[in-house]
């Protein structure tokens, strides 16, 4: 052996020699980084694809227009802005929309509609044109007309090929588009060459919009294309000049960008929890290599001895470190992208988030960002080897050569101190705000904590372990378990580091996790107290005044209040606020008010939710400013209420205050409170029968019990891959434990083999390696849970609410907290019997005599 | 008998693939008397000293320490039997790391439930008989492979046990180091009146037994002189 | 007389006529024996069906360098539903065409604007010329000059169109016949022999201009013949003042279906051409790379007049002068300035494309 490590192949013998001899090991190493660059790549594949598929969507529905003008709400603005802003100077033309939901024919699949001036498309975003195609069979000569003739077809639409193939149509055919209550017949004339695969979009005359979709006088959105030489910038102040508080300036770009900074928190939550299995990933790596250092302490001097430089070992150990993550972060890339894969075909781009509307995204190689996670998963492994390689050189050749003890000495008390400053930096570091809206701090904060509960595992083991082990117990077995954990107290460390930094992060994650779900129950609890509720089955406008009154009418309703919400820009750089229209102190509806301006002032009474209340940064009582109306409406923040619904922030603003301003009185929702003695069935089918006969069929019916469940399984979808994180986490968790102790009781074999010796029963070595086990595990256990809470509490307070601007209740999950505590102490003692079991058979006995 | 300290009756041992190790083997140890066994390597001079130990079976014959024979009995009566009646003294020392000194020397009484204070006590003293009385609270690592030797030989005598098997416990220690400590070895032995079994190699080691015997595969055969 | 976007009015005529059947848009029909009045009869007519103002010339700089140009505008009342209450119901629509035929670069640069009636971005005024199309515009101002603006992408126009010679109506005092059937026919008059002056901006330099043109009046509602695939018109002002407007309608198989013109004498005495007065030959033939369409760019006009026939030969400033307007939906054709012994003019060769694709 001296031989074989002397000459040149040494530590290829050696790497070879150690992964041979312990594959498991280095099997659950690299299997941690693979998986946690294939979770972190996956998460950054997903997002990057549907960020595509979003800017797609948006870049779909805009053509190339240089800016755009839209509706601060979906009530668009009125019309006569269209020939100010064409005459601006730097103005060289402008194409008026009118944008829809629409929902075509028998099979309904909503569409993107857009009402379009032929004419100005074709100068300002051409990549929005019709072509005409003909119905009749190939080959045939066409009769119909060609050219700009065809769009002025006002029965004419034009599909994109997916909006075809969704519904089901031919050219040539006759359709019924629905918008609302509202339909017409139109002949799919031809098709939208320009727009993208995936996106369903339809385009009709404007002037037809208008009229059959009940729009006249107003305008959605108007695309501007710039003069050659004109700055963009001038024009955008000349064109702010003119708009009306109903409009706001903006263009393709930033409306990707709004839809990217919705999911963006999310994005980077899934981002971190990924960084977070790498790390673990990188931990299991350092345990791994301390463990192998610790075995091999005698090889390394031998060679050290024989006249290996201590450079040359650090570089061996470091190698070792870099081909596994190397052979990880490989396997992890791959893994990550086919993960990717199956999460875009099953759970969706937003990830079950909810972001991305129904843009389907279509999977997107990232080259850089994999060679960046490359880098990463290489990067860890080879940290993660850095100190045991450092431990690996440091050593004096000599003494290592006669006996491998623990290389901290078990007399010294260790230090708290940097434990604990890393503990209060964290803490403090948890009251810092947000920077550009992401918990940075607060995720630094968790960084910090978490390794500060590591750092004070040899100190907290030693604080616990000492008075037990005064304790003269008359069991052997205890006794020397008591004495080993006090005695090893590196050995003692690694595995409780691991333990403590799994279950703290796994019991964070379920405490959030908890805290969120019951908080959502009980503001659903609490927001649906309507005994029934009736939606337009898409969230089109349905009700009108008329329907509205005959639906008031019908036998067994007591209450009725009926509702509806727009969307409202009120920042250019912020996804638009969902304005909610109803009756305040109607029935059906209760706001969970968590602050409320004390008395009445002038102005709109507007009650923000929580996220809009901390997006827009005011309280209970300021002023607040609406752009409905002709005018921007003048009101104040009434209260301020739970929701959970709507990230991007809700203002509910009473049915009278909203007609006022608008004139609109068409409504999408209604909440029914029963008159005494009513059957929730007789009055679904008395409220169907008044429904006029286009809108028969076309809304849901919904009662409060329902409606909870299905959110409570949204949630589920939306948290699926934090489950699906959450369970990777504590699987990696666990195996890691195991992989530790396991190869912490193998090295111990000759050991086994004396105690056998010297009169230990089987049975004793067993209970000894049990008792280490499991006092491992409480250790552990107890301390990854007062970090898990503590951590949880910095997700609760500090990184949900700067992350989603809603805050919740702390609920403990008592249940996942106890089966983890005992899925654990399990785990670790167990792993230490069955790895002991094959330790103190016979092999054991053999080792004692063994020369090494 | 009643100073008959060991007995092995006509045992025989093969290994697993047919070869015979020996063949109706018969030694007898009375108290206090040391017998040194050589032998070549691969002989089965560790196998024997298993089989003494109750850690192997022969596959014939008969083994009895202070008076109790292994066969017949249990595993735990054999562990018993092995914590009470025998110490033992390896090549590669086995002391335990994460014990300190004092520990390491009293857990033969540990395990035989002894109170640990006395336990310690003893420790200590069986510590100054080898010479590193100061040194109890020091751990393994900080000790030279003679150290570890001597605090291998006050373990295998702390429990004052019958028979010390030792099995080539010069083996790694450098010759001057090798001869303090076969002396000592042999000194506490005998101060303690414990019969020794001592599996060497070495001449001089073996030299300073009352006997010396040969291993081969007949048997032992007498190899004084 | 420019049959160029008649063919895409016709075209448009045709899918709306589909929906004519449905709808009963009522089309005033051209009729004979209308007298014109002005200023009334320079402003739109927005019953009819199509309606242009047409203008072409030859301009010449400082340096003397001749330029050929063109500026239509177009004025089209599809069949919409009138029951639209939209304002962007398309009720007229409104087209705008300009180019400049650069004999040095032998290049021809057109642009276009095309836009809905309404919101007074687009829109003709019924009672003089008064077209505005987005930022192009005409007018006929009080003294009875036109003033066409047209900055496009690649060049500017900005010109003073002034009357030399009163109006000339074609046909039966307006009333001309451009098929076998009396339907087939339009309100036509010209306005030949205009004095131009103004800038033309062209490669980021401005050159102030001066030049003769001509205006071609048209309004109709009426179909072009089923079996016409095209024709062939040309306008010339003649250097002693008089003025010759001729134009075919050619068959499938190329051969005249109608013809006809108009001479006017310098002293103004008014000769109108029937069909078999009007024979137009070709001589020379270019084939367009872009299109690969065949037009016979030189070519003669030959008219029967009282005192015999004469022949007028047309030489095209440079061969060139294709429209392909295909980008932007309209047809391909050739528009060129043209001159003839004793005069200058343009030639307009219509469905030469379209012929080839057949």
């Amino acid at each position: 052996m001296a031989e074989t490590a002397a000459s040149g192949g040494a530590w290829r013998w050696l790497i070879a020699g150690e992964w041979r001899a312990f594959p498991v090991r280095f099997l659950v190493a690299g299997l941690a980084i693979a998986i946690g660059v294939a979770l972190a790549f996956a998460v950054h594949v997903i997002n990057r694809s549907a960020a595509d598929a979003f800017g797609e969507a948006v870049r779909s529905v805009s053509g190339e227009a240089d800016l755009q003008i839209r509706g601060a709400s979906t009530l668009g603005f009125d019309e006569g802005l269209y020939p100010k802003l064409i005459a601006l100077d730097g103005v060289a033309d402008a194409s008026p929309v009118v944008q829809f939901r629409a929902s075509l024919g028998e099979k309904g699949a909503p569409i993107t509609l857009l009402g379009l001036d032929i004419f100005r498309v074709l100068a300002v975003s051409p990549s929005l044109l019709g072509r005409r195609q003909d119905a009749s069979a190939e080959g045939r000569t066409s009769t119909r007309p060609t050219g700009v003739d065809a769009a002025l077809d006002l029965d004419a639409l034009y599909l994109s090929r997916t909006a075809m193939s969704r519904n089901g149509l031919r050219f040539g055919q006759r359709v019924q588009v629905r918008v609302g209550a509202r339909a017409h017949i139109f002949t799919v004339a031809g098709d939208l060459p320009g727009v993208g695969d995936g996106q369903a979009v339809g385009m009709i005359d404007i002037s037809a919009a208008q009229w059959r979709f009940d729009r006249l006088g107003k305008l959605d959105r108007v695309d501007l294309k710039l003069a050659k030489g004109s700055s963009p910038g001038a024009v955008r102040q000349a064109v702010e000049a003119v708009l009306p508080a109903s409009a706001r300036l903006t263009d393709a770009e930033g409306e990707s960008r709004r839809g990217d900074s919705l999911s963006r928190a999310y994005r980077v939550n899934l981002d971190m929890l990924a960084l977070v299995a790498l790390l673990t990933g990188g931990f299991l790596v350092y345990s791994a290599q301390s463990l192998s250092v610790t075995r091999r302490m005698q090889q390394f001097a031998l060679l050290r001895t024989l006249g290996m430089q201590k450079s040359a070992l650090t570089a061996q150990l470091l190698g070792e470190g870099a081909v596994l993550g190397i052979i990880g972060s490989i396997a992890g890339l791959a893994l990550g992208y086919l993960i990717a894969g199956a999460a875009l075909k099953f759970v969706g781009g937003d990830l079950g988030g909810g972001y991305f509307g129904d843009a389907s995204p279509e999977l997107q190689f990232a080259p850089t960002a994999a060679m960046l996670f490359l880098a990463f998963g290489i990067a860890t492994a080879v940290a993660g080897s850095y100190a045991p390689a450092r431990q690996a050189a440091g050593i004096a050749p000599a003494e290592a050569l006669k006996t491998a003890g623990d290389p901290i000495d078990p007399r010294v008390s260790p230090r708290w101190l940097p434990a604990f400053v890393l503990v209060v930096a964290g803490g403090a570091f948890a009251f810092l705000p947000a920077v550009n809206r992401l918990p940075l701090f607060g995720y630094l904060a968790v960084a910090l904590v978490l390794s500060g509960g590591v750092a004070a595992m040899p100190w907290l083991a030693r604080t616990l372990l000492k008075p037990l082990a005064r304790i003269d117990t008359r069991l052997p077995s205890v006794e020397l378990a008591l004495q080993r954990l006090l005695g090893s107290p590196s050995q003692a460390a690694t595995a409780l580091g691991g333990i403590v930094a799994s279950t703290g992060l796994m019991i964070a994650m379920a405490v959030m996790v908890t805290s969120f779900r019951g908080s959502v129950d009980d503001w659903l609890e609490s927001f649906l107290s309507a005994d029934l509720y009736v939606a337009a089955a898409s969230n089109e406008a349905l009700f009108d005044a008329e329907t509205q009154k005959r639906l008031a009418g019908a036998p067994g309703v007591a209450g009725i209040a009926f509702s509806k919400s727009v969307p409202v820009t009120l920042n250019p750089e912020l996804p638009s606020v969902l304005l909610v229209v109803r009756p305040v102190g109607g029935p059906g509806y209760a706001l969970p008010l968590i602050e409320e301006a004390q008395g009445r002032r002038a102005g709109i009474r507007l009650w923000l939710s929580e996220p809009a209340a901390r997006l827009y940064g005011v309280r209970a009582g300021d002023g607040f400013e609406l752009p409905v109306g002709a005018e921007r409406a003048k009101g104040y923040v009434a209260g301020i209420w739970r929701d959970y619904a709507r990230q991007q922030g809700a203002i509910v603003i009473d049915t009278r205050d909203y007609v006022a301003l608008t004139g609109d009185a068409v409504r999408s929702e209604a909440a029914i409170e029963l008159a005494p003695g009513a059957s929730v069935a007789a009055v679904r089918t008395a409220i169907e029968d008044r429904l006029p006969p286009g809108l028969a069929g076309r809304v849901d019916f919904v009662e409060p019990g329902v409606l909870r469940v299905r959110a409570l399984a949204l949630f589920d979808r939306s948290f699926a891959i934090t489950y699906v994180l959450e369970a990777i986490a504590i699987l990696i968790g666990l195996a890691g434990v195991a992989a530790t102790i396991s190869a912490q009781t193998i090295a111990r074999i000759r050991e086994f083999g004396m105690l056998r010796h010297i009169g230990m029963t089987w049975w004793q070595i067993v209970a000894m390696l049990a008792t280490e086990g499991a006092l491992l595990g409480l250790i552990g256990i107890a301390a990854g849970c007062a970090v898990g809470l503590a951590l949880s509490q910095i997700l609760i307070h500090v990184i949900n609410p700067q992350s989603f601007n809603w805050t919740m209740e702390t609920r403990i999950p008592w249940t996942l907290m106890l089966s983890v505590a005992a899925a654990l102490i399990i785990t670790s003692a167990g792993t230490a019997v069955l790895a002991g079991r094959r330790a103190v058979s016979r092999d054991a006995v053999r080792a004692v005599s063994e020369d090494w | 008998m009643r100073d008959q300290v060991l007995r092995l009756t006509a045992l025989s041992k093969s290994l697993p693939g047919g070869r015979r190790l020996f063949d109706g083997l018969d030694l007898a140890l009375g108290a206090g008397e040391h017998v040194a066994i050589r032998g070549e390597s691969g002989v089965g001079k560790s196998t024997l000293l298993n089989i003494v130990a109750g850690l192997d079976t022969a596959d014939k014959g008969e083994v009895v320490v202070a008076g109790r024979a292994f066969a017949g009995l249990d595993e735990a009566a054999r562990t018993a039997l092995r914590r009470d009646a025998i110490g033992f003294v390896f090549q590669a020392f086995h002391i335990l790391p994460h014990l300190d000194l004092a520990r390491n020397v009293a857990f033969p009484l540990v395990l035989q439930n002894a109170p640990r204070a006395a336990a310690l006590a003893r420790a200590g003293e069986m510590l100054d008989a080898v010479g590193l009385g100061d040194r109890r609270r020091s751990y393994p690592k900080e000790l030279s492979g003679g150290e570890l030797q001597r605090v291998a030989i006050a373990r295998a005598l702390v429990h004052e046990p019958a028979l010390i098997l030792a099995d080539e416990p010069t083996g790694n220690l450098d010759p001057e180091t090798a001869r303090q400590i076969i002396a000592l070895l042999g000194r506490a032995v005998k101060e303690r009146g414990a019969a020794m079994l001592l599996v060497t190699h070495s001449p001089m080691a073996a030299a300073t037994a009352d006997r010396q015997l040969l291993l081969t595969p007949k048997g032992l055969v007498s190899a004084d002189g | 007389m420019r049959w160029v976007v008649t063919l895409v009015l016709l075209a448009l005529g045709a899918a709306w006529g589909a929906a004519l059947a449905e709808r009963n848009v009522d089309y005033p029909t051209v009729v004979r024996g209308v007298e014109f009045r002005f200023p009334r009869d320079h402003g739109a007519h927005p019953a009819y069906r199509t309606e242009w103002w047409y203008f072409t010339g030859w301009l010449e700089g400082a340096d003397g360098k001749p330029l050929g140009f063109q500026i239509t505008f177009f004025r089209s009342r599809p069949s919409t539903d009138p029951a639209n209450p939209s304002a962007f119901a398309p009720k007229q629509v409104v087209f705008a065409h300009a180019a400049l035929s650069d004999p040095i670069k032998r290049k021809l640069i057109h642009d276009q604007r095309t836009a809905r009636a309404g919101f007074g971005i687009a829109g003709a005024a019924e009672a003089d010329a008064n077209v505005v199309l987005l930022d192009w515009n005409l007018v006929r101002t009080a003294d009875g000059v036109f003033r066409a603006r047209t900055p496009a992408r690649d060049f500017s126009l900005d010109l003073a169109l002034a009357p030399t010679q009163p109006v000339m109506a074609n046909g039966d005092r307006g009333y001309s016949r451009k098929g076998p059937r009396p339907e087939q026919a339009s309100y036509y008059y010209s306005v030949p022999q205009l004095a131009v002056s103004g800038t033309v901006i062209k490669d980021g330099r401005r050159i102030a201009v001066t030049g003769r043109a001509w205006l071609d009046r048209e309004w109709s509602s009426t179909l072009l013949d089923p079996v016409a695939v095209g024709w062939d018109w040309a306008g010339l002002n003649l250097d002693d003042g008089g003025a010759l407007m001729a134009f075919q309608i050619r068959g499938r198989d190329g051969r005249a279906v109608h013809a006809g013109g108009t001479l006017r004498r310098a002293d103004g005495n008014k000769i109108i051409l029937a069909p078999e007065d009007v024979r137009f030959v070709p001589r020379r033939r270019w084939r367009s790379p872009q299109t690969g369409a065949v037009y016979p760019v030189e070519a003669d006009f030959i008219v029967r007049l009282p005192e015999g026939v004469r022949r007028f030969p047309l030489k095209p400033l440079f061969d060139a002068q294709e429209l392909d307007g295909r980008a932007s939906g309209m047809p391909v054709y050739w528009e060129g300035a043209v001159s003839t012994p004793g005069g200058r003019g343009y030639l307009e060769l219509t469905g030469y494309a379209d012929a080839l694709r057949l």
